[in-house]
């Protein structure tokens, strides 16, 4: 009984419908009030009612408990620690700081979302299976792959990255927690709501605009469109909160000794991605206020009726979602240069260079994000910049990949099913970095644009990029989490069946674009049976595959061998506590004495952890 | 999922930059404010390039009176930094004191604000260049506004004591908070208001 009053989901269940009703009824007596017809307007009515029951959701769950006991001017103990760690299972579903329980409940909820956004892209497959009709409308064709794409991004890309960085930089760089441990998280119970957002769009005839909801189709959508709207803020609001978060702890709250130089490139890699969020992802907040404005109170950014500019909408979102792009990578480069240097036994090759080029695709990747738009009718001078500063890109990119290979040059490797993901993730990269590069060039791109080589290009990277370093990134660190090693030969059959069956899915597109298929059509001329037969019943397999995956963790998890507090020998800081890490992480702040890929030397060390806290002097009053 | 190993809370670490870690936090939140009011800026950039900004209905906005808000909201910044000073000065009457000036001239801005809507004879739903007067100055609005209710719980804390010299970060971002609006509207006001409409 008590539960419903107690910060946890039960409270959930009533603050959010109880702030909807609130703010439904006083928009419905504003609009009266002021002699607003009609008085009951769905679409008003449902923003407010999405908004405020968002806001709902995060005070059930107990976000505002601790600000607003600081509103109301009450006493404050920043030693608090009373919500901190996970004691049993039920600890996952409440509203927690450790930095660690976030972590995975980053992951564990991100990774359901993957599964739901795979399972459109199996529908949709079946779909297209076969030239014709089979078992989807058009319209419901458009909503499934519109969904697929914002799902996986916003709800599954770019927070899961957010999930593993959380997990792992506090105890990287030696820290206690993150900076803010209540936005911490706040930022995780924010996705839930994007999440329910943009999966609920479905009982209001979801969104058709594709994953981008250009203008002036997004204008003329159903009310689908408006919770797209919403769930994209909501997700990008989490997104900016963690990344302040991350910025704050990287540059504040290294241990003694752990110079910038000294940082892990994971380290790094989050320390660009999320410097990338704080600029990059309030340009599609503004993108989308401005087309939810058009569409709620009829005001003209984007109607060619009231002089406004269409094309500006699709400026404003690239200019945060070719940033996004890295956003969805970036970390991505980090564990595989963690999870390369670990299990090839040799230190990073060209560390600084590798550190560098995560800062310089940072900068150069605002410079670019018109390349989306060569074929959409805007100012022509802008064509050729453009391509010259993507063709740039690959530069920095180019030296990471060069680093790995030259990492693992003559490395003693351990064929652990992570660096199998981690070598695999070179090949297929390699192969979508190749196709961005022939993107870049106008006219090549204006000719192939809006084709299935597109889906082909960023499903390359996106799939055989981000996905492989999730994969690593996931082996890698499992021991760690959960103290036991997971399968090693059905790990062995998941990166298989996975690198084969991705392939075998995404490569065909290329020719099927070049061909001239179109993308987002629910229908194909003829000569493209047998090759969209083929994506789709690899498409199954895949999707299958994903199954071992999952069958491993959960089983592993429980009924592993225990690995040690180091199974990989790895010699970063995270490597040197008991796995899982203790509550507070370190029992004493670390030392750190050196670089932190000293694999090969002698006795090297990354850091140490004293047994005992050396006296501190104490001034006393 | 905890190991056997657990020890006990540690103390705040020691920081190594000058900043607290809240004002470093809110100083690169701020960075994405910036960016939000960028996005529309940058639309209202490319309004005034492409077609030269005309008012809906050869209307003109009170450049003028505009001008003494403008005043008012600059005075507001210096009392905000006086709420400061005063605390330095463990002088507890004084910092509510100014917050409450500051308060004050910041809702003498907004109402302000609001009657300039009254009378300005267009609406956000007359073309594109309404739509944007009407966005850029609300969304400044809307910051004066969470800002208001930020000054409002701090002269809340200041009534129960709360502010210390020792502790107030938090009255500090309210006064970073304060001042970057009030930066935010001088460039508001210098591109949307005093550039002639062309």
């Amino acid at each position: 009984m008590t539960a419903v009053l107690k910060p946890t989901l039960a409270r959930c269940l009533w603050t959010a419908p109880a702030f909807a009703a609130l703010a439904i009824l006083i928009t419905v007596a504003a609009r009266s009030i002021f002699g607003m017809s009609p008085v009951l307007q769905e679409s008003t009515l449902l923003t407010v009612a999405y908004i405020a029951g968002g806001i709902g959701f995060i005070v059930g769950i107990g976000g505002f408990d601790y600000w607003w006991t600081w509103m109301r001017g009450g006493e404050l103990d920043p030693n608090d620690h009373s919500q901190h760690g996970a004691h049993s299972w039920g600890d996952y579903f409440k509203f927690n700081t450790d930095h660690k329980v976030i972590g995975i409940q980053y992951i564990v909820f991100t990774f359901v979302m993957f599964l739901v956004g795979g399972m459109f892209a199996e529908v949709f497959r079946s779909e297209l299976a076969k030239p014709g009709q089979q078992v989807l409308t058009d319209q419901q064709y458009n909503g499934l792959i519109s969904q697929h794409g914002v799902i996986m991004i916003f709800v599954f890309m770019v927070p899961v990255f957010a999930g593993i960085g959380n997990y792992v930089i506090p105890l990287m760089i030696g820290a206690a927690d993150m900076a803010f441990p209540r936005l911490n998280a706040v930022s995780f119970w924010l996705l839930p709501v994007a999440a329910f957002t943009l999966l609920s769009s479905f009982m209001f005839g979801s969104f058709d605009g594709g994953w981008t909801g250009y203008p002036t189709l997004s204008e003329q959508s159903g009310y689908g469109m408006t919770l797209y709207q919403l769930g994209i803020q909501l997700a990008g609001a989490s997104s900016i909160a963690t990344a302040v978060n991350f910025l704050v702890t990287i540059i504040a709250m290294r241990a003694p000794g752990m110079t910038l130089f000294r940082m892990p490139l994971l380290v790094w890699a989050n320390l660009a991605t999320s410097a990338l969020v704080v600029a990059a992802t309030p340009f599609i907040a503004g993108a989308q206020f401005m087309a939810m404005f058009d569409r709620e109170m009829g005001t003209h950014f984007f109607t060619v009726a009231g002089n406004g500019d269409t094309l500006v909408y699709q400026h404003i979102f690239w200019f945060y979602s070719h940033p996004a792009v890295y956003i969805m990578i970036l970390p991505g480069f980090g564990i595989i240069s963690e999870v390369i240097a670990t299990h090839a036994r040799k230190p990073v090759f060209g560390y600084r260079a590798v550190a560098f080029s995560s800062a310089g695709i940072a900068i150069l990747g605002f410079a670019v994000w018109a390349h989306h738009m060569f074929a959409s009718g805007m100012e022509p001078w802008l064509r050729v910049p453009i391509m010259l500063s993507t063709l740039l890109i690959a530069i920095p990119t180019g030296i990471k990949i060069f680093s790995w290979l030259g990492t693992m040059w003559g490395g003693v490797l351990r064929m652990t099913t992570a660096n199998l993901f981690a070598i695999g993730f070179i090949f297929t990269f390699v192969i979508g970095g190749l196709s961005g590069v022939m993107l870049a060039v106008v006219p090549f791109d204006v000719s192939i644009t809006n084709s299935y080589f597109i889906v082909a290009h960023f499903h390359y990277v996106l799939f055989g990029g981000s996905i492989m370093t999730i994969y690593a990134g996931f082996y890698h660190w499992f021991p760690k989490v959960t103290g036991r090693m997971y399968n090693e030969i059905l790990g062995r059959w998941h990166f298989w069946l996975t690198f084969i069956f991705s392939n075998l899915v995404f490569f065909p597109m290329h020719y099927q674009g070049l061909l001239g298929m179109p993308r987002r059509v629910a229908d194909y001329a003829p000569e493209f049976a047998w090759s969209n037969t083929l994506i789709s019943i690899a498409a199954f397999i895949l999707g299958a595959s994903t199954l071992i995956f999952v069958y491993n963790m959960i089983h592993s998890a429980r009924h592993g061998k225990t690995g040690g507090a180091n199974p990989w020998r790895g010699l970063t800081l995270e490597w040197m506590l008991s796995s899982p890490p203790p509550i507070f992480n370190f029992p004493t702040t670390p030392r750190v004495i050196g670089g932190p890929y000293r694999y090969g030397e002698e006795g090297a060390k990354h850091a140490i952890v004293p047994e005992v806290e050396p006296a501190t002097v104490e001034t006393t009053v | 999922m905890s190991a056997a190993t657990d020890h006990p809370a540690p103390q705040i670490q020691p920081y190594r930059t000058g900043l607290r870690p809240e004002t470093l936090g809110l100083i690169i939140f701020l960075v994405s404010e910036v960016a939000l009011f960028g996005a529309f800026f940058m639309y209202y950039a490319n309004l005034r390039i492409l077609n030269g900004i005309v008012w809906p209905g050869d209307f003109d906005i009170p450049a003028d009176s505009t001008s003494i808000n403008t005043l008012i909201l600059v005075l507001s910044s210096f009392t905000c930094e006086f709420a400061l000073l005063s605390l330095e000065r463990r002088k507890n009457g004084a910092v509510f004191g100014w917050l409450f000036a500051t308060f004050m001239l910041g809702a003498v801005f907004l109402g302000l604000q609001v009657h300039e809507y009254m009378i300005v004879g267009f609406t956000p739903q007359d073309e594109s260049t309404g739509t944007i007067f009407f966005t850029l100055t609300g969304l400044h609005g809307t910051h004066v506004f969470i800002g208001l209710v930020l000054l409002l719980f701090g002269m809340i804390r200041a009534l129960t004591g709360r502010w210390s010299p020792e502790r107030h970060s938090g009255l500090l971002g309210i006064s970073i908070y304060w001042h970057f609006v009030d930066i935010v509207w001088v460039v508001l006001f210098t591109v949307v208001y005093c550039l002639p409409s062309s």
